[in-house]
């Protein structure tokens, strides 16, 4: 058969249904409706529409003759767990063990395309109720299957640990594939109640874990083809500009390089290896042309509340007459947030294996839908023969929604026939990237005679985050006319104050900006929970006591379980104990995307500098599926908060990001570890995300705890004292 | 050049650049993939490994200086060595991809501190991180020590 033959009569056999049993495909179009439900269900956790019309059913389940459960992922695993997440909530209906579970990415060719991509802690929620209904119909067609062959009714039939049972009869799952030629398919059963639960709500251990223990997890940079080649880039040293002259001649010559290629107005070296790659790209001598060269000081004159396309996100009451009008004092500040970079541990890269027949496309990313189009585009091929292959992601971060070289890398492999391997260098992962842009707030109130909190206004500067790179898609993302996902995201104000109003002033900049973990939450909650921590200080509150104070609507769900997540950090934290001397203790809430996460801090200034020496976390998951992962996510976000609060800031100087390696990017280390206590509380009927909400909370609530200890309060991150 | 040295204990013998860096040679010459590429610069310690019992970051140091050395990296290690144990314990991967290198320097580390306090292993292990698993790295460095003793 030829390969063009082998990949249609793949894409044939694929689409005619979701689960394959014993190397044939069982029912049509079975899935479709826990499909429709996932897409609903994304949209509605990420506040987006989302058009279902192009849905097509694919494989989703396997039985493997060796008895295990191979499950295709269309969310990736980027180190949150959600391999883990979907192995229980299949194994919960399919009666496996946890052992007997396999999860891998689904790649474009052959397996399920998630549009949407991962990202925006959907993928639990998005996919809770669709693979438990996948798996539960995949137990009743074995079931059937079972009592086709024992002649017995379907009703005698149990299932546990993969073994079908009638009385003294017994089988595998992979038995009973094996020997069934005709499957009939059941109408979708319902699900078991949560009470016979019995891995969702447990510790469960990461099914990825030994893997990654012992050094075997594949990522990207470590796939290989025969024939490799190696590719590195000419990076583009400035934003927006083109390349004006290069001599290639001395990398050319450089040993074992095999190729310099231009195209597009890009330079690559094609060599034997990796060095022989790198050390001749150094050879390259190339001038640019510069359209203008931008300053830190004009990029944030740029991102400055009052500039740009103003869109009112939120207003109750009149807070502006109230502001303006009346008795009481109007208390006023003003907030910044830096340009932030992902530094993921593994940088990005792309190993392509382009042939007439498919291009294999080797990549981590959490947007292989969009890149297949790109790909397709870019090498002039049909979509259908693209194949993203996903390994593990090593770090995503929102990173790895973003194009990295994989256009380049691909048409690197179609003009050198070969497998091209070629990756960032980490000096490229920072300067040629996608940054959190920095954003500016101003929030004002009125303090009553009395201290009560009688309005309240927010009002934000962004750059554009997402609007700029989603191409192809068929979302509508520019509700409101702003750019809602980043800006909108958090800058509503939570609290119960009769008088508000939220607004974001969009701006454009010219550099690359896009999403960054907890996007738009992130600064939105480090200016709005750092001012209420200020206004507590204003009033002579105690600030957590403060913000249950304002949570007073009991008809207001949100509202009412973050005034629970503040009483378990008041117990559990030690709040009310007596503080020690030179310690500071700080608060604050995120509610994001229905889960709600609390810190608690305590922090001292130990030789002139920050030191953070306590972090209780709490988080309201809604329902908990895995609390060792959700722990897992707890802890992380403690120290990337940390990292984010006290060290990072990109900088930009003559077009350029400042930092060029980590040296001059300090995060946080194992130096930085506070004590973390992290409680996790349920108080929903379905599981929310994990892998953001808990970062947004952890710097407002050092600024606070800072305010605290030192009666100062610092309004720029990082914090500096 | 020809280049003979032990990986994880086997003799091999490999013709390239000498100045090509160790990092690139065990993983795209041997195909031992566990030691990770993060900075290029020493930085990170992602690339980290063990020569003749010393601890290196492999992404700076030339491929000659392995000459008749003894290169130990992740997969040379036993799944039962006290560091891989202790990892699974704590269950300390997220991404995963910083994990080796963290391990190897722990694994080497435990060789000088058998009894670590906290500050012993946050002032020596300065490997990075970014899902931020630091808080059980310190926990499992600890383990790792009381599961060597056994």
């Amino acid at each position: 058969m030829t390969e063009d033959k082998k990949i249609n009569s793949r894409r044939n056999f694929l689409k005619r249904g979701a689960i394959v049993l014993g190397g044939s495909m069982v029912a049509s179009y079975l899935g479709c409706n826990p499909m429709r439900r996932f897409v609903a269900q994304t949209a509605e956790g990420m506040d987006l529409p989302a058009d279902i019309s192009s849905f097509n059913p694919d494989f989703w389940f396997q039985i493997l003759p060796d008895n295990l459960v191979l499950l295709k992922s269309p969310k990736v695993e980027m180190g949150q767990g959600i391999f883990t997440g979907y192995a229980m909530m299949a194994a919960e209906e399919l009666n496996v063990s946890m052992e007997q579970m396999r999860v891998e990415h689904a790649n474009t060719a052959s397996g399920i395309e998630d549009a949407l991509g991962t990202g925006g802690s959907n993928s639990t929620l998005s996919l809770f109720k669709p693979i438990r209904e996948m798996a539960a119909t995949l137990r009743e067609i074995l079931k059937l299957g079972a009592a086709a062959i024992w002649k017995v009714p379907v009703t005698q039939i149990t299932t546990q640990n993969g073994v079908l049972q009638s009385g003294a009869q017994k089988m595998t799952f992979a038995e009973c594939v094996a020997a069934t030629k005709k499957w009939t398919i059941p109408e979708t059963p319902a699900l078991k109640p949560a009470s016979e639960f019995k891995y969702i709500g447990k510790d469960v251990k990461r099914i990825d874990l030994k893997t990654k223990v012992m050094g075997t997890a594949q990522y990207t940079i470590d796939s290989h083809f025969p024939n490799m080649a190696y590719a590195t880039m000419l990076p583009c040293p400035y934003f927006k500009a083109t390349l004006k002259t290069v001599n290639t001649a001395a990398a050319e010559k450089s040993p074992d390089v095999l190729k310099v290629v231009q195209k597009d107005g890009w330079v690559a070296v094609v060599a034997k290896t990796q060095y022989a790659a790198l050390s001749a790209a150094q050879k390259l001598e190339a001038t640019w042309d510069v359209p203008q060269m931008l300053q830190q000081a004009e990029l944030e004159a740029m991102v400055t509340v009052g500039k740009g396309t103003e869109v009112n996100v939120q207003k109750v009451g009149n807070a502006k007459s109230v502001l303006e009008n009346g008795s009481g004092k109007v208390y006023k500040q003003a907030f910044r947030t830096p340009f932030g970079t992902h530094a993921p541990m593994e940088v990005n890269g792309t190993v392509a294996h382009v042939t007439k027949d498919i291009a294999i496309i080797v990549l981590g990313t959490q947007q292989p839908s969009i890149t297949k189009s790109l790909v397709a585009k870019a090498l002039g091929i049909n979509k259908k023969m693209v194949d993203i292959q996903i390994p593990f992601l090593g770090g995503g971060f929102g990173r790895k929604g973003m194009m990295g070289n994989v256009v380049e890398t691909a048409q690197l492999s179609q003009i050198m026939g070969r497998p091209i391997k070629m990756m960032f260098t980490r000096e490229q992962e920072f300067q040629n990237s996608f940054y959190r842009p920095l954003t500016h707030h101003v929030l004002s109130a009125k303090i009553g005679e009395n201290g009560d909190i009688q309005a309240i206004t927010h009002d934000q500067a962004t750059p554009d985050e997402v609007l700029k790179f989603v191409t192809g898609s068929t979302l509508p993302l520019k509700l409101l006319g702003a750019d809602f996902i980043s800006a909108g995201h958090g800058a509503s104000l939570l609290y119960n104050i009769p008088n508000k109003s939220a607004t974001v002033w969009g701006t454009e900049i010219p550099m690359p900006v896009g999403i960054w973990r907890g996007v738009g939450m992130y600064p939105n909650t480090f200016a709005v929970e750092s001012f209420m921590n200020e206004l507590a200080h204003e009033t002579k509150k105690d600030a957590l006591d403060f913000r249950m104070g304002l949570l007073t609507d009991v008809k207001d769900s949100i509202a009412q379980r973050t005034k629970k997540v503040l009483e378990v950090l008041k117990e559990k934290s030690g709040w009310t104990t007596a503080k020690p001397a030179g310690v500071g203790r700080g608060v604050s809430i995120a509610n994001d995307r229905k889960s709600i996460a609390g810190s608690a801090v305590e922090v001292a200034i130990v030789e002139g500098k920050i030191k953070v020496l306590r972090v209780t976390q709490v988080l309201d998951v809604g329902m908990i599926l895995n609390p060792e992962g959700i722990r897992s996510q707890m802890e992380g976000c403690v120290m990337m908060g940390i990292s984010g609060a006290l060290y990072e800031e990109v900088t930009v100087k003559d077009s350029q990001v400042s930092m060029s390696n980590f040296h001059e990017f300090p995060m946080a280390t194992l130096a930085d570890v506070p004590d973390i206590q992290t409680i996790i509380l349920a108080n929903a009927q379905e599981p929310y995300g994990v892998g953001e909400p808990p970062l947004a909370p952890i710097a407002p609530a050092i600024a606070g705890a800072i305010l605290d200890l030192t009666g100062k309060m610092l309004r720029q991150l990082p914090l500096k004292i | 050049m020809k280049i003979s040295f032990k990986i994880n204990g086997q003799e091999t013998t490999l013709d390239v650049d000498p100045q090509m860096p160790l990092l690139w040679a065990v993983r795209d010459e041997l195909k031992l993939t566990a030691t990770k590429y993060g900075c290029g610069k020493a930085l990170c310690g992602a690339c980290t490994l063990h020569v003749d019992g010393d601890m290196l970051r492999s992404c700076s140091i030339p491929i000659e200086y392995a000459s008749g050395k003894n290169v130990t990296t992740l997969e040379g290690l036993p799944e039962s060595h006290p560091v891989k144990q202790a990892w699974m314990e704590l269950q300390v991967p997220q991404c995963g991809y910083c994990q080796p290198g963290f391990m190897m320097a722990a694994a080497h580390f435990l060789q000088i501190h058998p009894n670590p306090t906290d500050a012993d292993i946050q002032t020596n292990i300065t490997n990075i991180c970014r899902c931020g698993t630091q808080s059980r790295i310190l926990k499992a460095v600890k383990r790792a020590a009381e599961l060597s003793k056994k």
